[in-house]
C-alpha cells in the first residue's frame, strides 16, 4: 500500500511540485477563461496574450520568492 | 508525409521524450548491476504495460467523449502545470540554488541505496522491480505529456511525435545495454530548460485556443510565446544571482 502511495505521490508531483505556483497557475487559467466569456468577440482573441503576460509574471514572482528562501535557508542562524 | 518531413516534425518530440529515457535508463541499470537484470525488466515491462493502459482508456476517452475546444483547454492547462514547473526548477538550477542534474551522481546515490537495503539472491526482487515499474512509469507519463504537447496539432503531428518518442526509446536504451553506464554525455539540464519552455509555449497557446481565441499567425506565434518564455527566464536567473550571489544547492523541496 505505501508502494502505490508512493507512486500516486510521484505522479502528483509531476504536476505540482510547489504549491503557490500550481495554484498561481490555476488561478491564471481561470482569469483567461472568465475574460474569454466576458469579452466581446472581437476582443476575445487577446486572452491568450493575457495569460501569457499573467503566467511570465508569476514565474519570475515564484522564482524571486524561491530565491530569498533559499539565501534564507542558508543564513547562519 | 516522406521520411525526410517526418524526421523533421518528429526530432522535437525524439530529443524531448530522449531525456526521460535517459533517466528511466539511468535507474533500471542501477537497479540491474547492484541487484540482477530480471526484475527490473519486468518491472520495466509491468510499467510500460500500465501505461498502455491509462493511455488507452483515458486517451480514447477523453478523444472520443471531449469536444475539441475543451480537449484543447484541458491539455494547454496540464501542459502549463507540468512546462512551467519544469522550466521554474531548471532556472533554479541555472541559479546554483538547487543542484545540478546530474546521471552520475544520481547512478552512483541509487546503486548506493539499492546496496544498502541489502542483497537478494534468492527469489524474486521486490524492490528491484518496484524502483524500476516507478521509474519507468514516472518518466513514460511524461513522454506521454511530451508526445501530447508536439502532436495537439493534428493526426499527423501525433503521429511524428510518437515516432520521434519511441526511436528516442529505442537509441536511448539501445544505447544504455551498448556502455552499461549512465549517459552522462546528455546534456540534460539544457534540454530540460528548452523543453519547459517549450512545453509552456504549447500550453498557453492550446489553452487560449481552446477558449476559442485566435493567435495571429496561427503557429506562428508559438515562437513570440516561447521567446517570452526564455527571456523571463534569463532574466529570471540574473534576479536570482543577486539574491543568492553565490548559490546555495539546497534541497528542491525547500525552495
Amino acid at each position: 500500500m505505501s508502494n502505490l502511495a508512493g507512486i500516486w505521490e510521484a505522479l502528483w508531483g509531476l504536476l505540482v511540485e510547489d504549491g503557490s505556483l500550481a495554484i498561481g497557475i490555476v488561478a491564471a487559467l481561470a482569469v483567461t477563461w472568465v475574460a474569454a466569456i466576458a469579452l466581446a468577440e472581437a476582443q476575445r482573441d487577446q486572452v491568450g496574450w493575457l495569460l501569457l503576460a499573467m503566467l511570465l509574471v508569476l514565474v519570475v514572482l515564484n522564482l524571486r520568492s524561491a530565491g530569498r528562501r533559499a539565501r534564507d535557508a542558508i543564513r547562519p542562524s | 508525409m516522406d521520411l525526410g518531413a517526418l524526421a523533421g516534425s518528429a526530432l522535437p518530440a525524439f530529443i524531448a521524450s530522449g531525456v526521460e529515457f535517459v533517466e528511466a535508463t539511468t535507474i533500471i541499470l542501477a537497479v540491474g548491476v547492484t541487484r540482477g537484470w530480471r526484475a527490473p525488466l519486468y518491472g520495466a515491462v509491468a510499467a510500460a504495460a500500465t501505461l498502455a493502459v491509462i493511455i488507452a482508456a483515458l486517451g480514447v476517452t477523453i478523444v472520443t467523449v471531449v469536444p475539441e475546444h475543451a480537449l484543447k483547454a484541458f491539455v494547454g492547462a496540464l501542459l502549463l502545470l507540468f512546462g512551467l514547473r519544469w522550466l521554474r526548477k531548471a532556472v533554479l538550477r541555472f541559479a546554483g540554488i538547487v543542484a545540478l542534474h546530474d546521471e552520475e551522481r544520481i547512478y552512483l546515490n541509487e546503486v548506493a541505496e539499492l546496496r544498502a537495503r541489502g542483497e537478494t539472491r534468492t527469489g524474486f526482487d521486490r524492490i528491484g522491480a518496484i524502483v524500476a515499474y516507478k521509474a519507468v512509469l514516472l518518466e513514460g507519463t511524461e513522454v506521454a505529456f511530451i508526445v501530447i504537447a508536439f502532436g495537439a496539432g493534428g493526426a499527423a503531428a501525433l503521429n511524428a511525435a510518437i515516432v520521434g518518442a519511441i526511436a528516442a526509446g529505442f537509441v536511448v536504451v539501445a544505447l544504455g545495454v551498448a556502455l552499461r553506464a549512465p549517459l552522462t554525455m546528455v546534456p540534460e539540464n539544457w534540454m530540460k530548460f528548452g523543453v519547459g519552455a517549450i512545453l509552456s509555449a504549447f500550453g498557453v497557446f492550446w489553452f487560449a485556443e481552446g477558449l476559442g481565441a485566435e493567435w495571429p499567425g496561427d503557429a506562428l506565434s508559438i515562437p513570440i510565446i516561447l521567446g517570452a518564455f526564455l527571456a523571463a527566464s534569463w532574466l529570471s536567473v540574473r534576479m536570482l544571482g543577486v539574491i543568492v550571489p553565490g548559490g546555495a544547492e539546497v534541497a528542491a523541496k525547500r525552495v
